[in-house]
């Protein structure tokens, strides 16, 4: 008896009871429904999350000096960053890498003092896409190449020194050396994120001009930030990139080791969104194995004929299995006419969720976009996929043994 | 001429535990069933008739004694081994028909064809054939459910006949359907066995099969009471 005629009696008995097979199928619709709606939330927010954070000075993949992520510091360089950025560019994968130096530093102007955090960027490269502070500029304009006194602050930390556009600031600094060091800077802009402890903290200084106060050379910097199109290749861009720079002077490291909290927060909402998912599923298998097991024990008698006139208990399991995977296969079909046009708005336009998170939500201090809206990826699509037939066909196999172990003769009672 | 043995029970009991209770329904009993014999086993209620067919059709097994099909022992035989035996050797037709709900005509009478793997071209003409012979040609795209009584126990001789078993073991065949189509089931299970050489075994009260069988053997209380011919 080939696959097909197995096929077609456990279709056909399916759909003997039609009501009772429609409502199982639209259980597991439900369930591709709750699966996508969970994951693909997930799939966006995590990558909103991850690319943001990049954005905050590190990038996705960051080329830095072997101790600099464990104790950042001035002192650790790295040199030839525009060899470096000319490597890492052919490499599939990375759409643009940027030299930064990252450093603290105490900033005082005419009435008060302030401890904070600098970046130090090249205003000729740096786009706003690859740069968070960049996009919130509220006040002036990023520094030019000319504007070699320009410094853009935070609004938070431009009320404490009570800066305006133009206004001059004194920062100092630890050079290379050790010495310490100062500078003067002219506000020439002034960006809101809506994070205080980002706006009360972070300045964007000139690369050019730090390079001469801290006495770096001309390519020196405290690292490169790599920027990817898709954020689950940055281990296997950093391998690639680890090979084609070959030097030991340097590190590469991902944003799973460069930006820790956010990679744990990430790792720690996955596991519990796909431990739910494991839940609605169990719920929904129950569902599948109380059909199936009805579905066998009315045909007791039909099994028990069937092994009489010469059925191998192995082609009856396959009947009832291939029957979890007729109503697996139906409910995808009917999740997948559910799902669509609510997947095609929420991936389009979303839901905005400002009115009760609002617009400066934050977590582990990287602002959340709070449009919700939907990304599917293709391993993930392929996850619910095999998920809901794993599930389906497990939900099965208690029925499908059942089936097996009936005896012709108890059965039918008679011949 | 000795014709070849189909059967062969050698002193085979079966003895059931109910609570603390042995209940002996078959009593070292032995019989041999040739090929091309139309017999029938008759007997009042509990004397053991379904039990008899239940060990021939290894669906059941003896609590002692040996049943020997076509001169192998069933005894030792695995489920799949028995399966097989009964899937290639053995035709049943059922009392309650038992025909597959969800198949047509013509599928339940290839099913077991298709368990064995025929090819679906020869599947076609031998079923075609067999559907034509039972008078059900015209019928053959029907579910049970769209068929007389008398018509799905056709189909049951059909699918009964069309893997050319070794034997048919019918049970109370002409139970549940209405004298004329019981003559009718009887004549073409006569035919098969006049024309085609099909050995047949009934277990029946039915007193218009006792009047076809060429051999009648009486069960009282698991043992042979009467061995003969049919007079």
């Amino acid at each position: 008896m080939t696959f097909t005629d197995l096929a077609t009696i456990s279709w056909r008995s399916l759909l003997r009871n039609k009501r009772r097979t429609f409502l199982t199928a639209i259980s597991v619709a439900f369930g591709v429904f709750l699966s996508v709606t969970f994951t693909a939330s997930g799939d966006y927010s995590y990558t909103n999350m991850i690319d943001s954070s990049a954005t905050m000075g590190l990038g996705h993949i960051t080329i830095e000096s072997p101790n600099f992520n464990d104790t950042p510091s001035l002192a650790l360089s790295i040199s030839q960053t525009d060899k470096i950025q000319d490597l890492t560019s052919a490499i599939p994968g990375i759409e643009a890498s940027f030299s930064r130096i990252l450093g603290q530093a105490i900033f005082a102007s005419g009435s008060k003092t302030v401890g904070g955090q600098f970046m130090a960027i090249d205003p000729t490269k740096e786009k706003t896409q690859y740069n968070f502070f960049l996009k919130y500029i509220e006040q002036g304009h990023l520094f030019s190449e000319d504007e070699s006194r320009g410094i853009v602050v935070g609004a938070k930390l431009a009320e404490k020194l009570k800066l305006r556009l133009r206004k001059k600031v004194v920062y100092t600094l630890t050079d290379k050396k050790g010495e310490i060091v100062s500078a003067v800077a002219r506000v020439s802009g002034i960006f809101r994120s809506g994070e205080d402890s980002i706006d009360g903290s972070m300045v964007l200084l000139p690369i050019k001009r730090i390079r001469e106060i801290l006495n770096y050379k001309e390519q020196e910097a405290s690292l490169v930030a790599l920027f990817i199109k898709d954020q689950r290749q940055a281990t296997d861009i950093a391998l690639q990139t680890s090979q084609i720079l070959q030097d030991d002077s340097i590190k590469v490291l991902t944003y799973k080791e460069t930006q820790r909290e956010i990679a744990g927060l990430v790792a720690m909402d996955r596991a519990s969104n796909y431990f739910l998912q494991f839940l609605v599923g169990l719920l929904i298998a129950a569902g599948i194995l109380n059909t199936i097991l009805m579905n066998v024990m009315e045909r007791t008698k039909e099994f028990g004929m069937m092994m009489a006139v010469g059925m191998s208990p192995g082609k009856i399991v396959s009947i009832v299995l291939i029957e979890s995977f007729w109503i697996g296969l139906l409910g995808l079909i009917l999740g997948a006419l559910i799902t669509l046009p609510f997947y095609l708005y929420m991936s389009e336009v979303g839901l905005d969720l400002s009115r009760y998170i609002g617009t400066d939500y934050n977590a582990a201090g990287v602002l959340i976009d709070p449009v919700l809206k939907f990304i599917l990826f293709k391993e993930s699509a392929c996850a619910i996929v095999t998920g809901i037939f794993a599930l389906t066909m497990a939900a099965g196999l208690y029925p499908a043994f059942r089936a097996s172990r009936i005896t012709p003769v108890d059965s039918l009672k008679s011949i | 001429m000795n014709r070849k043995s189909i059967v062969e029970l050698n002193q085979i009991c079966k003895i059931y535990q109910q609570g603390k209770l042995q209940v002996t329904a078959v009593d070292c009993l032995s019989l041999q069933i040739a090929q091309g014999e139309f017999s029938a086993l008759y007997g009042p209620s509990g004397s053991g008739k379904t039990t008899v067919l239940n060990m021939i059709g290894a669906l059941d097994e003896p609590s002692s004694g040996d049943v020997i099909i076509e001169g192998k022992t069933l005894a030792g035989m695995d489920r799949t081994a028995l399966s097989r035996l009964r899937r290639d050797r053995i035709g049943f037709v059922f009392q309650a028909y038992n025909l597959v709900p969800v198949l047509t005509a013509y599928e339940n009478a290839e099913f077991v064809l298709a368990l064995q793997g025929v090819p679906i071209r020869e599947r076609r003409q031998r079923v075609m054939s067999i559907l034509e012979e039972v008078g059900l040609a015209d019928l053959a795209d029907r579910r049970p459910d769209e068929l007389s009584g008398g018509q799905q126990q056709r189909v049951a001789i059909a699918r009964a006949i069309a893997p050319e078993p070794a034997i048919i073991l019918a049970d109370e065949p002409t139970a549940n359907v209405d004298s004329a189509t019981a003559n009718g089931l009887l004549d073409l299970m006569e035919n098969l066995n006049s024309n085609k050489g099909v050995t047949f075994l009934f277990s029946t009260h039915d007193q218009r099969v006792m009047d076809r069988a060429r051999r009648l053997i009486e069960l009282k209380d698991g043992k042979i009471a009467s061995d003969g011919v049919s007079p």
